[in-house]
């Protein structure tokens, strides 16, 4: 009894240690102030209306959605074809691609970014979104392939057989069966590799040109002290975001696994 | 039986072989399947009886060999346009679809009106038992239920052939007999050829106009169940069709039609060729069926040959009464059936018996 105590105790203030500084976000976000500093001062919405009348943080978060939105299409339509190959075949060197394809997941994001850097550069490719991009698809294959995997995994194969049986060709069973029944899947690889874009710092500041993306332009804006309530502003949103991105992909995964019959095995949430 | 030999071919095999790498699933299949038999592929795990299944329906290559359906050879024919149509062991129900979606699935390339499709997914529905479900989810339905539906999606594009793969492996004892019958009826109402593949030998025995049992890739005895069960080809097939007590043998002569063997603790009897099968190398013992052998009670004469033995045990399953004998003064021992009827108390342990076979009931394994 005694020795549960101890541990509930040790887990609650390791959760606080871990979520408190975010609920800083929102109670600055709403303290009318500059300086992010107790005692509160008292209640303001001014800093959200400051944070949207910023044109240049306007333009970042577009160059962020774009990024965002072209990553997960790609991640996801490669994943997909990863997760399929991985799932129903075999071929020579299959656990070396499948690994090399989930490395990123392990390597830390600053020597993909320095790696990254050093041959775009060597072949002389202009920094863009497009570098962006592509950087963002590397690390966020590991993530869209391990969801779809497991959406394959529960897809029962005779289904696709019984669907050829009874008449069907190739495709028309693709689009008519497995689809339908992977879209679960689909559809939370798609949520979560916008997500890790969205946010991501290391290989937008590495891979993009002078015109900053979300994160970057944030972190750029803390050098000024006036700018920072604004900022907490912006992070209070983003959390709000991402936890509805994150609810939003969790629900359609478990929807899936439960449509296509089979056991919960983990997930996200 | 209803099966008659003189009804066309609907499928033949001709020295089919299937590797899997180095592995070799098929060893040289032959054999004829005819129009509107019932038929099933029996064999225990691993035999091949299900990859030989899947040749059929086209959703696995042969190494060598020729699959003919219906005068055709199916060599480069896709699965989606042979007249072949399959009932998955899982029934792999379309989940995201209704019963009606799932039934009338097959009929998406049909010119048909759609009224007309809906009607005659509505027959399906009402042909196995299912009338007014349509509007089901497919996910929400019983084990005996999907069957239903993977039979009526099967049945409706009207098939040549229809296969079973192991159908009611996953329903409860009392649903798989149930269901059995409901085959059966089904097959003799629709004509169609089926072909189910089982482990079960019971389930095949029942079910089926012919079986083909499968060793290791290979057709062991192709017969109807009649023949398989009282004069099995080989040991191996005796022992896996329900049971049988094998006694060590010596042939003594052979000439012309007949077969003479001192069975150990029967003595000798004279067998008729048809109770010989083909040599296969083993050492020679005769087979006897449990049922054929009778215990004798005290002044019974024996109809044609007795023994005497010694009850070693005793096990009681209510309508029938197993018996294990020892033979006459030796170390054989034969297990023998006996109904429990009026006025024949079950016998104890150690009691004397007389037992008494008949010589037409013996098989020659050599």
């Amino acid at each position: 009894m005694k020795q549960g105590t101890g541990l509930g105790v040790y887990a609650v203030i390791y959760l606080v240690f871990l979520y408190a500084p975010i609920l800083i976000l929102p109670v600055f976000a709403l303290n009318d102030s500059q300086v992010v500093a107790f005692p509160l001062k008292g209640f303001t919405t001014r800093w959200f209306g400051e944070m949207w009348a910023d044109a240049n943080l306007r333009s970042a978060l577009l160059r962020s959605l774009v990024i965002a939105f072209s990553t997960a299409t790609i991640a996801t339509i490669l994943g997909l074809f990863a997760a399929r190959a991985s799932v129903r075949y075999r071929f020579p060197g299959k656990p070396a691609a499948m690994g090399l394809i989930m490395l990123p997941m392990v390597l830390p994001d600053i020597v993909v970014a320095m790696a990254l850097l050093i041959v775009l550069l060597s072949l002389s490719v202009p920094l863009s979104m497009l570098t962006i991009i592509m950087g963002h698809v590397l690390l966020c294959m590991p993530f869209a392939v391990a969801i779809l995997t497991s959406a394959f995994q529960s897809l029962d194969r005779s289904l696709e057989e019984a669907a050829l049986d009874l008449g069907e060709s190739r495709a028309a069973t693709f689009r008519l069966i497995i689809l339908p029944l992977v879209m679960p899947g689909i559809i939370a690889s798609f949520l979560i590799c916008f997500t890790i874009s969205i946010d991501e710092f290391v290989l937008a500041n590495f891979l993009g040109s002078g015109k900053p993306v979300l994160s970057v332009y944030i972190f750029g804006q803390f050098r000024f002290p006036a700018k920072v309530p604004s900022m907490l502003a912006l992070g209070t949103l983003l959390v709000l975001f991402s936890i509805i991105l994150l609810g939003i992909a969790e629900y359609f995964r478990r929807r899936g696994v439960a449509k296509a019959g089979g056991k919960d095995s983990g997930g996200f949430l | 039986m209803t099966f008659s030999a003189d009804r066309p071919t609907m499928i033949e095999f001709k020295d089919v072989h299937k590797y899997y790498g180095d592995y070799h699933a098929l060893r040289g299949i032959n054999g004829t399947i005819k129009a509107g038999e019932f038929f099933s592929l029996l064999g225990p795990s691993g035999c091949g009886k299900t990859t030989l299944l899947r040749t059929i329906a086209g959703f696995e290559d042969i190494s060598s060999g020729v699959v003919m359906i219906d005068g055709k050879d199916m060599a480069g024919v896709p699965a989606n346009v042979r007249p072949t149509n399959m009932v998955f062991q899982s029934y792999a129900i379309f989940p995201h679809m209704s019963v009606a979606e799932n039934v009338g699935f097959g009929l998406r390339r049909d010119p048909r009106s759609k009224a007309e499709k809906a009607q005659a997914v509505a027959e399906a529905l009402e042909m196995v038992g299912l009338k007014g479900y349509g509007n089901r989810a497919a996910h929400a339905l019983s084990g005996g239920q999907r069957q239903r539906v993977a039979l009526a999606r099967a049945l409706i594009l009207k098939p040549k052939v229809l296969l079973l793969d192991e159908p009611l492996s996953a329903l409860d004892k009392k649903m798989r007999e149930h269901m059995q019958v409901e085959l059966i009826k089904l097959q003799r109402q629709v004509g169609i050829t089926f072909i189910l593949v089982t482990h079960d030998q019971e389930e095949a025995l029942v079910m089926s106009d012919r079986i083909a049992v499968m060793f290791e890739g290979e057709i062991a005895q192709l017969a109807d169940p009649e023949t398989l069960y009282r004069r099995p080809a080989t040991r191996k097939v005796a022992d896996f069709i329900g049971t049988m007590n094998f006694i060590p043998a010596e042939i003594l002569s052979e000439s012309g039609d007949k077969v003479e063997v001192e069975a150990k603790g029967l003595g000798r009897a004279t067998l008729d060729i048809s109770q010989a099968p083909a040599r296969t190398g083993e050492t020679p013992v005769v087979g006897l069926r449990p049922e054929t052998l009778t215990l004798l009670y005290d002044g019974q004469p024996a109809a044609e040959r007795e023994t005497e033995g010694v009850i070693d045990e005793v096990i009681y399953f209510g309508d029938m009464t197993y018996y294990d004998v020892y033979l006459g003064g030796t170390d054989v021992e034969v297990r023998l059936s006996m109904r429990n009827v009026p006025g024949r108390p079950v016998l104890e342990v150690g009691a004397k018996v007389r037992v008494a076979w008949s010589p037409q009931a013996l098989v020659l394994f050599r």
